[in-house]
C-alpha cells in the first residue's frame, strides 16, 4: 500500500470576495503517482496546483505536505518536498549560464560547493542538456528552456513535481521529451503531477486523471474512466484523445473497446483481426 | 489575470457622472492652465488660498474631495509648516520685522518677507496640482485619449501614454508570477538587507527580459496592423462641447476681467498689501 | 478552373541577422480560396514564413533575402509592413501580447488596424458590426479586451484583422496557447472563414484538426520543403512525418502500424476520425 503524502481536506480558496477559485475541494495524492490535472483554463487547477507547495494557503480547510500543515510551514520548507515547475520559463531564467541557473536551486537549499556540482550533474543527466553547462539560456531553443526549467527543479530532489503544462507550446519532439522526463523520474519514486490540456499527452503519461471546473472536482479517478467517459467530458467541453473517440464511435457498432493511444489500438485491434 | 492587475485595470476605468465630469477635457485643462498662471500672476497668499478653496468647491461637485484633500495635506500643508517658520526668520530678504518671540531666551525675529513666502509658493504648487488632479480624476480615459487627439500630438507619443495606462497592470501582474516562480525555487524572503537586494535583482531579470519580448510581439502585431502607416489616424472617440463648458468659458472669461481690473488697480499683492497696511499700523 | 494567384515565392531565401538559413529556396504559390497548412518540428521556419507573407521578414528584422515573396500582387520588398497590412493579415500566437493596448474596449480593438489606415468613423463602425457578430463577440463589445479568456482573444484577433478585409489571412499557430474550450472557439471561428471562401495560410501543430481544414499541406523541415501536396499525401506519408519529430494524427499513425503488424494493406489511411470510424467498423466487424 502506498504511503499518502499530500492530504487536500475541504480547501476553499477566494482570491476576493467575488472570486471564489476553490470549492470544498478534497484529495489524496499517494507516493509514486502520475497524475494528470486537466480542465478549462480559469477551472481551478492552478490555484489548486499553488497549495501544493504553500505558495498559497487556503482560505478554509487545510493542505497536509507529509504531515507538515502548509499554513504553518514556511514556504522553503515546503519547496524541498513540492518542487513547481511554472509554465513560462521566461518567468524563471535569470542567470547567464546553464549552469548558474540549475545551481541556483540546490544553492538556496543551502547545499555545499561539492553537493551542488553534483546534483547540476544529475539533473542535466536526466533532462539530456549534459554539454551545455556554459551555454547562455537564451541560446537555447524553447524545449530545451523547457527542459532547463525542469532540471532546475530537479535539482532540488523534491518528492513531489507539479509541472504546470510542461507541453504548451511545444512540437511533438518536445512533448515526447517531456513525456520520457516524467516517466523517468516516476521511475525513481517521484510523485507527479501535470497540468496540461493536451489529453494525447494525458493519455501516454498519467494513471489517474483529475478533472476540474468551477473550482470544483468533476472527476477522480483512473485516466481510462475519465477519458471514455463522454457524459463527464462533454460537461467540461473536454475531447479526449482521437483513439479514445475513436473506440468511443465503435461502441455504436456494438464493438466493446476502451484503448486510449496508439500502442494499446494497435494490440487490441491486431488481436482482434486475428482471431 | 490576478486579481492586483485586474483591480489596477478596472480603477481606471471607473466612471461617475458628476457636472465635472461632464464638462469636457479641455475645459478642464484649459482651467488648470488658467488658474496656475494667475496663481503665479498675483503674489498674494489669500488670494491663492481663495482659489484653492475655488478648486475644493469644484471637487466636491466632482465627488473627488478626499482625493483632493488628500494632495493638499501631503503636499502643500508639510511645505507650509516647515516653510513658514524657517523662512521667516531666515530668509534672505526679510527686512520688515513682525514679531518678535522668545524661545529659550532668546529674542528670535520673525519678519514679513518669509513669511509671506513660506505661504505663498505651497499655496501657488497646490493651486496647480490640486487643479490638474481635477482635470485627471474627473476624466475617463477615452476623452483623455480624444484630448490628445485634439492637441495634434504625434501619434507614437498618444499611444505611449494610452497603452501605458492598460500594459502597467499586465506588468504588476507578471511581477507577482515572477516572484512565485522564484519562490518554488527556494527564493529565501527571511533574509537581511544585502540578501534582499540580490532578491530583487532575482525578479527583475526575468521581468525586464518577458517585457522585452512581450514589447517585440506587441511591435510586430501592431505593424501587421498598419501601425506605421503615414497617414492621420482615426479617433475613435468623439468629445463635444457642451452647455457646461460654456458655462465654464463664460464664467473664466468675467473672471479674468476681474483678475486683470483688479491686477492693474490695486498691482499684485492686492488683498495682502491692504492687510500688510493693518499690521504695520 | 481557372485559379488565380494570390501568393507565390520564388527561390525566396531567407537569414535572420543572428541565424542563418531559416529558409532555403522556397518556391511555392497558392491560389484564391485555398488553405494551405504548415508543419514542420519548431525551428522549422513555420513563423518566418508566415512573416515574410507581410513584410515583417525582412523589414522589421533585417537579415539577407533572396529571391522574391509576391502577395496580392504586390512584392514584400518594394512594399512596407503598412501597406502590405491592407492585404494581409495575420494572426499571432499570443492571445494577450497582439492586443494593442490602446483599444479600452473590444470593439475599439476591433477596429484597430481600420483606425491606424486612417478609416473614416462610419465605415469602421460598419465593419466593427460585421466583424463583432461573425466572431461571437456580442455582449462583449463594451468589455476591456484585457479582460477576456484566451479563446475570446484570439477571436477577437482574428475578428480585427477581418474587418480590415485583407485577401489573405495568415494564422500563426494561433490555438497554441489556449485551453480546449479556446481551441475550438478558434478553429470553428477558422471554419467560418473557409466557408467564406477566404485565402487562408495556417501554421499549426494541431495536426488532427488541421486535418479538417487545409487543401494542402507545407511540410517545413530545417528551412526546406519536405513536401507541398494535397493533405491526404502528407499525412499519409508517415515515415517521413516520424523522421521529422512530428506525429501524424492518431487514427493515421494506427493504421499505418496495424499495416506494418498484420502485414494488411489498406486502400487509404484515414486522417479525420469520421474516417477511421467508417473504416475500423466494416473492417473489424466482419471478424
Amino acid at each position: 500500500m502506498k504511503n499518502t503524502i499530500i492530504k487536500v481536506e475541504n480547501v476553499w480558496f477566494k482570491y476576493s470576495e467575488e472570486v471564489i477559485a476553490l470549492k470544498g475541494i478534497n484529495l489524496e495524492i499517494k507516493e509514486g503517482e502520475i497524475i494528470a490535472l486537466i480542465g478549462q483554463n480559469g477551472g481551478g487547477k492552478t490555484t489548486l496546483a499553488k497549495h501544493l507547495n504553500g505558495l498559497l494557503k487556503p482560505t478554509k480547510g487545510r493542505v497536509i505536505v507529509k504531515n507538515l500543515d502548509t499554513k504553518n510551514t514556511p514556504v522553503h520548507i515546503l519547496t524541498n518536498i513540492v518542487g513547481y515547475v511554472f509554465q513560462n520559463p521566461a518567468h524563471q531564467i535569470f542567470t547567464s549560464k546553464v549552469y548558474d541557473e540549475v545551481a541556483y536551486g540546490p544553492k538556496n537549499q543551502g547545499l555545499s560547493q561539492e553537493d551542488i556540482e553534483k546534483r547540476v550533474k544529475m539533473a542535466l543527466e536526466m533532462v539530456g542538456l549534459i554539454g551545455y553547462e556554459d551555454t547562455h539560456p537564451h541560446d537555447l531553443n524553447y524545449g530545451q528552456m523547457k527542459l532547463l526549467t525542469i532540471a532546475s527543479i530537479i535539482a532540488m530532489q523534491p518528492e513531489v513535481y507539479v509541472l504546470d503544462e510542461p507541453t504548451s507550446g511545444q512540437d511533438h519532439n518536445g512533448r515526447r521529451a517531456i513525456a520520457e522526463l516524467i516517466l523517468k523520474l516516476n521511475k525513481e519514486g517521484r510523485t507527479i503531477i501535470v497540468i496540461t490540456h493536451d489529453m494525447k499527452f494525458v493519455a501516454q503519461v498519467a494513471e489517474r486523471t483529475i478533472l476540474m471546473a468551477n473550482g470544483e472536482i468533476l472527476g477522480d479517478s483512473s485516466t481510462r474512466d475519465i477519458l471514455l467517459n463522454i457524459d463527464l467530458l462533454e460537461k467540461a467541453a473536454i475531447k479526449p484523445p482521437q483513439i479514445a473517440q475513436l473506440c468511443i464511435e465503435l461502441k455504436k457498432f456494438g464493438l466493446n473497446f476502451n484503448c486510449l493511444t496508439i500502442d494499446e489500438a494497435l494490440k487490441v485491434f491486431s488481436q482482434y483481426i486475428k482471431k | 489575470m490576478s486579481s492586483i492587475g485586474t483591480s489596477l485595470l478596472r480603477r481606471s476605468i471607473i466612471v461617475k457622472e458628476t457636472l465635472i465630469h461632464k464638462a469636457d477635457p479641455r475645459t478642464k485643462f484649459l482651467f488648470f492652465l488658467w488658474i496656475s498662471i494667475w496663481a503665479y500672476i498675483f503674489y498674494d497668499y489669500v488670494l491663492t488660498t481663495i482659489f484653492l478653496i475655488g478648486i475644493i468647491i469644484l471637487a466636491i461637485i466632482g465627488k473627488i474631495l478626499k482625493r483632493i484633500l488628500l494632495s493638499v495635506a501631503v503636499i502643500v500643508l508639510p511645505w507650509m509648516a516647515l516653510g513658514v517658520p524657517i523662512l521667516s526668520v531666515l530668509f534672505p530678504w526679510n527686512s520688515t520685522l513682525m514679531y518678535k518671540i522668545e524661545i529659550f531666551g532668546w529674542q528670535i525675529p520673525f519678519y514679513y518677507e518669509g513669511f509671506a513666502w513660506g505661504l505663498t509658493w505651497p499655496l501657488r504648487i497646490g493651486v496647480c496640482i490640486t487643479s490638474a488632479l481635477l482635470f485627471y480624476l474627473t476624466t475617463n480615459p477615452a476623452n483623455l485619449i480624444a484630448l490628445l487627439f485634439k492637441l495634434k500630438l504625434p501619434f507614437r507619443f498618444i499611444y505611449a501614454f494610452a497603452a501605458a495606462t492598460q500594459l502597467i497592470p499586465l506588468l504588476v501582474d507578471e511581477a507577482g508570477t515572477i516572484y512565485q516562480a522564484q519562490l518554488s525555487r527556494g527564493l529565501r524572503t527571511d533574509v537581511g538587507i544585502i540578501k534582499r537586494i540580490w532578491n530583487f535583482l532575482i525578479l527583475i531579470v526575468p521581468l525586464t527580459l518577458s517585457s522585452l519580448t512581450k514589447v517585440q510581439i506587441r511591435a510586430i502585431a501592431l505593424e501587421s496592423r498598419g501601425f506605421s502607416a503615414p497617414v492621420i489616424k482615426t479617433c475613435p472617440y468623439d468629445i463635444r462641447f457642451k452647455n457646461i463648458d460654456y458655462v465654464f468659458f463664460i464664467g473664466i472669461a468675467i473672471a479674468t476681467l476681474i483678475m486683470v481690473y483688479v491686477y492693474t488697480v490695486y498691482g499684485f499683492s492686492p488683498i495682502v498689501h491692504l492687510k500688510q497696511y493693518f499690521i504695520s499700523g | 478552373m481557372f485559379k488565380q494567384e494570390v501568393i507565390s515565392f520564388q527561390n525566396f531565401s531567407y537569414s535572420y541577422p543572428t541565424k542563418r538559413n531559416v529558409l532555403i529556396d522556397i518556391n511555392l504559390k497558392v491560389y484564391k480560396g485555398e488553405v494551405l497548412g504548415i508543419i514542420g518540428p519548431n525551428g522549422a521556419g513555420k513563423s518566418t514564413f508566415c512573416k515574410s507573407l507581410n513584410g515583417l521578414v525582412p523589414h522589421f528584422y533585417g537579415g539577407s533575402i533572396k529571391g522574391n515573396v509576391i502577395v496580392a500582387g504586390m512584392n514584400t520588398l518594394e512594399h512596407t509592413v503598412a501597406e502590405l497590412s491592407t492585404k494581409v493579415g495575420i494572426v499571432f500566437q499570443e492571445p494577450e501580447n497582439q492586443l494593442s493596448g490602446l483599444a479600452l474596449t473590444v470593439e475599439e480593438e476591433v477596429g484597430f488596424g481600420l483606425s491606424m489606415l486612417g478609416f473614416k468613423k462610419e465605415l469602421i463602425r460598419e465593419r466593427v458590426k460585421e466583424a463583432i457578430e461573425k466572431f461571437g463577440l456580442k455582449g462583449l463589445e463594451k468589455r476591456s479586451p484585457f479582460e477576456l479568456s484566451g479563446g475570446q482573444q484570439q477571436r477577437l484577433a482574428i475578428a480585427t484583422i477581418f474587418a480590415m478585409k485583407p485577401e489573405v489571412m495568415v494564422l500563426d499557430e494561433p490555438a497554441a496557447l489556449l485551453d480546449p474550450i479556446g481551441k475550438y472557439e478558434v478553429f470553428s471561428t477558422i471554419k467560418e472563414l473557409i466557408a467564406e471562401g477566404s485565402t487562408i495560410v495556417i501554421a499549426e501543430h494541431e495536426i488532427e484538426e488541421i486535418a479538417y481544414l487545409t487543401d494542402r499541406i507545407l511540410f517545413l523541415k530545417e528551412g526546406k520543403i519536405i513536401s507541398l501536396d494535397n493533405t491526404r499525401n502528407v499525412l499519409s506519408e508517415i515515415s517521413k512525418l516520424k523522421e521529422a519529430g512530428i506525429d501524424p494524427p492518431s487514427v493515421t499513425e494506427l493504421t499505418y502500424v496495424l499495416e506494418k503488424e498484420l502485414g494488411n494493406k489498406f486502400d487509404q489511411y484515414p486522417i479525420k476520425l469520421s474516417e477511421a470510424v467508417k473504416l475500423y467498423s466494416e473492417v473489424l466487424k466482419i471478424k
